[in-house]
């Protein structure tokens, strides 16, 4: 059979018009849709339509209606003329947008259901690929990613961070973000405050270094050897109380063996040990320059990388500082889920699980050969693993093995 | 109403415009020999600036400090250097900031709320030991010190918390100098570039020569024209070991890298043919967007290579060394490392640069 014919590509499409002839009246148009560009992929295209704007909602659904794309997106950035060229566009401002992505993540079960394999030697493994082939020394795979709960939890708890730090930090309301569920393996956050939309790259350049800890330093977390007065720094807001918050606990939650793998200084390791409590009331009740004394420079970057790193949410560094930046439509179907791009209300986050809620295709069955995929756990109940076999599937199923390229129907 | 000693020390302020326009000089008027000291002290704003980066200020006769600055933008102006106008902003946004940290916490309010539309809010706050006097809204922060490279400025490393951005006095006057230099860049860019008249002419003509012999310092130092490999820093050497490996390179590493060896003056078709041999893209499409990168396309500028904390922040930095710490630009490390390299070599007999032809 056919490589092309992984997919089903004519069925598939055929479901999402189906979909679309009822699902698009559920579509909502962003904030002022009149400045905002709209791109579309189709099934088997590979150039994005671009440019592309709409007068009001219903033109909107109209266009998902007739054409049934894979992939819907919108812009965050607000333009004079949203269907002109690029360059004479007229940008007047973009929404700040974050985008996070399990796929960027490290986590224990994607040695259970990614692999890679070497383009040159054919040398494969689990996870992510290395910087190197070990076979060959060359740098070019073949990725196959899949996804579980697990991944879609981590996303989901990165998600909660950097609410936490748009609404304690940078005082958004919680009226001004919106939280989607991305289709696929992670969410975005959108927000639209007067405050962001200006925001220039340089700035939100800023905002990622902040978001991720990048560039902090110890000695302007009050970790310096300076005498300075002041008290605690445990219950402040902002970076400042994250990373003694971040220290306290790695502190107080790390045995003895544990302290002595991060590789610290010898006398930093043994005041770690033996002075645990002390160190730990310091942070409790004094200012955290008190706690310098016991840290040598070095091993206090690297306990601080360690806090930072927990403390932090992992977003996309390029989608932030992007000012045009095309991002999913919500309520949209992703054309390599076949799932359904999902506004969260923040309130529903905590027990929000992507795999029952944003299934579009709930009813029906499919019968499909599939070559090879793991075990997916879809509207509370698990499927597969599956190798080279041919199974009549629930449609949701068999929509997500197809639109992964994985499957094929079987007539 | 403004004082005319507080228009002369800051002459930018909205009021203080309104104030000289009030007056209404015209062309003529200003070459009359009873404006002379007006044209001299406009001259000496304009060549301390060439010379210095900062001009003083001199606060004795206020009329004429007050009405020389407008007669030295238009200068400027009809000079015509684009390097200029940034560098007499700076020169003045720098005067300016150094009597604005002698001024109360009130009147620099006044000035960042009225003048630049800043949300700012005075506080009362001792935190490891200073006194913070400030509270500005992160977006009016970021503006001005978004470019800044030294960590304290950092919004990571100051507090933050509900949006305001905690600051001391020292602080808020030098985020107002930068407000100050984007102002009169733009007073003195906007304008009409025009030819002026008599004595005005005059001295144009003779800052021109000023200028035109500080050139060669003030744009500094070329490059040299030999590629010198291993003087790349870690992140572009990484970068171009991953690529030569196949290693799928991010956007930023790809841009980071091209620019970079176009900038030190790798041949494009050299580049293009790096890239189609180690990866499967289509080589048309690699020139185009190599040559788009070295300004032989589209929009016709040379693009730079990011900077060190663009690099930073979509972790194309890797493993720093100690030179590291000292430069804020590939570039800058590379220019470095070149001398050193030469220096080992014995191709350099002291600090002069590169490249010239004086060496023994
Ligand atoms: S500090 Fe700058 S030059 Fe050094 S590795 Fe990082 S990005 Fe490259
Ligand atoms: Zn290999
Ligand atoms: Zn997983």
């Amino acid at each position: 059979m056919a490589e092309q014919d992984w997919g089903s590509e004519q069925y598939v499409l055929e479901q999402f018009s189906r979909f679309y002839s009822t699902g698009a009246q559920h579509v909502e148009a962003p904030t002022e849709i009149k400045q905002r560009e709209f791109g579309f992929l189709s099934f088997g295209g590979r150039t994005m339509f671009r440019h592309i704007g709409f007068e009001d909602t219903e033109e909107l659904r109209r266009y998902l209606r007739n054409y049934s794309p894979a992939h819907s997106y919108f812009s965050g950035a607000y333009y004079e003329e949203p269907r002109a060229p690029m360059a004479e566009k007229g940008w007047i401002g973009a929404d700040l947008i974050f985008d996070i992505d399990a796929d960027h993540f490290y986590l224990p079960c994607q040695k259970i259901h990614d692999t890679w394999t070497c383009k040159t030697c054919g040398e494969a493994g689990k996870g992510h690929p290395p910087e190197r082939c070990p076979g060959c020394g060359k740098a070019t795979f073949t990725e196959e990613n899949w996804l579980c709960e697990n991944c879609l939890e981590a996303a989901k708890y990165e998600a909660q961070k950097l609410l936490d730090i748009l609404i304690q930090d940078f005082g958004f309301q919680p009226s001004e973000l919106t939280v989607n569920f991305s289709g696929n393996r992670g969410y975005h956050v959108h927000v639209r405050s007067p405050l962001a939309k200006g925001l220039d790259q340089l700035a939100r350049r800023e905002v990622v270094d902040y978001v991720l800890g990048i560039g902090i330093e110890a000695e302007y977390q009050g970790l310096t050897s300076r005498q300075v007065g002041g008290g605690s720094m445990l219950g402040r807001g902002g970076w400042r109380g994250r990373t003694i918050r971040a220290l306290y606990d790695f502190i107080g939650k790390s045995t003895p063996e544990e302290i002595k793998a991060l590789k610290l200084g010898r006398n930093t390791t043994r005041d770690l040990i033996e002075k645990k409590d002390e160190i730990l009331s310091s942070l409790m009740n004094q200012h955290p320059s008190r706690i310098v004394r016991y840290i040598d420079k070095k091993s206090m970057g690297k306990l601080l990388d360690a806090a930072v790193d927990e403390q932090a949410s992992a977003i996309d560094t390029v989608v932030t500082t992007d000012l045009r930046r095309l991002i999913r439509l919500p309520n949209t179907l992703h054309g390599k889920t076949g799932w359904l791009t999902q506004n969260v209300p923040m309130e529903d986050l905590p027990d929000y699980d992507p795999l029952t809620m944003a299934v579009a295709f709930k009813e029906g069955t499919e019968k499909v050969y599939i070559r090879r995929a793991p075990e997916i756990n879809l509207q509370g109940e698990v499927y597969g693993p599956f190798e080279e076999e041919t199974r009549e599937l629930p449609l949701a199923v068999a929509m997500f093995l197809l639109c992964r390229k994985s499957a094929r129907v079987v007539r | 109403m403004i004082s005319e000693r507080e228009a002369a020390k800051y002459p930018f302020l909205n009021d203080a415009v309104t104030l000289v326009e009030a007056l209404g000089l015209t062309l003529e008027d200003l070459m009359d020999p009873g404006h002379a000291k007006v044209l001299d002290r406009a001259e000496r704003r304009v060549a301390q600036a060439i010379m210095k980066g900062e001009a003083s200020p001199e606060l004795g006769d206020t009329i004429t400090e007050l009405l020389s600055f407008p007669v030295g933008n238009m200068f400027v102006t009809a000079m015509g250097e684009q390097f200029l106008f940034r560098r007499y902003a700076l020169s003045e946004a720098v005067r300016a900031q150094g009597l604005l940290k002698d001024e109360t916490e009130e009147r620099l309010a006044k000035i960042a709320r009225l003048e630049f539309g800043w949300t700012l809010r005075l506080v009362d706050e001792r935190l490891d030991g200073r006194l913070y006097r400030f509270e500005l809204l992160f977006k009016d922060y970021l503006r001005n010190a978004a470019g800044f490279r030294e960590p304290e400025w950092k919004i990571v490393n100051r507090l933050m918390r509900g949006g305001y951005v905690l600051l001391t006095r020292r602080e808020v006057s030098r985020l107002l100098q930068e407000e100050i230099q984007r102002r009169i860049a733009d007073l003195v860019s906007r304008r009409r570039q025009i030819s002026l008249p008599g004595p005005l002419g005059v001295k144009v003509e003779s800052l021109q020569k000023v200028f035109e012999e500080n050139r060669s310092r003030l744009t500094g130092r070329d490059l040299p024209s030999e590629l010198v490999t291993e003087a790349f820093p870690p992140c572009i050497r990484h970068a171009f070991e991953g690529l030569l490996a196949g290693k799928r390179l991010s956007h930023m590493e790809r841009f980071g890298l091209t620019s970079f060896l176009i900038n030190v003056g790798m041949d494009i078709d050299e580049i293009v043919n790096l890239f189609v041999s180690v990866t499967d893209f289509d080589e048309q499409f690699t020139r185009y967007q190599i040559e788009h990168i070295a300004g032989l396309r589209g929009s016709r500028t040379k693009y730079t290579p990011p900077t060190c904390s663009t690099f930073k922040t979509h972790s194309v930095c890797y493993n720093p060394e100690r030179l590291c710490q000292h430069i804020k630009h590939p570039l800058h490390y590379y220019r470095i490392k070149v001398r050193d390299i030469q220096r080992e070599q014995g191709l350099e007999s002291g600090d002069e640069a590169p490249n010239t032809q004086t060496t023994k």
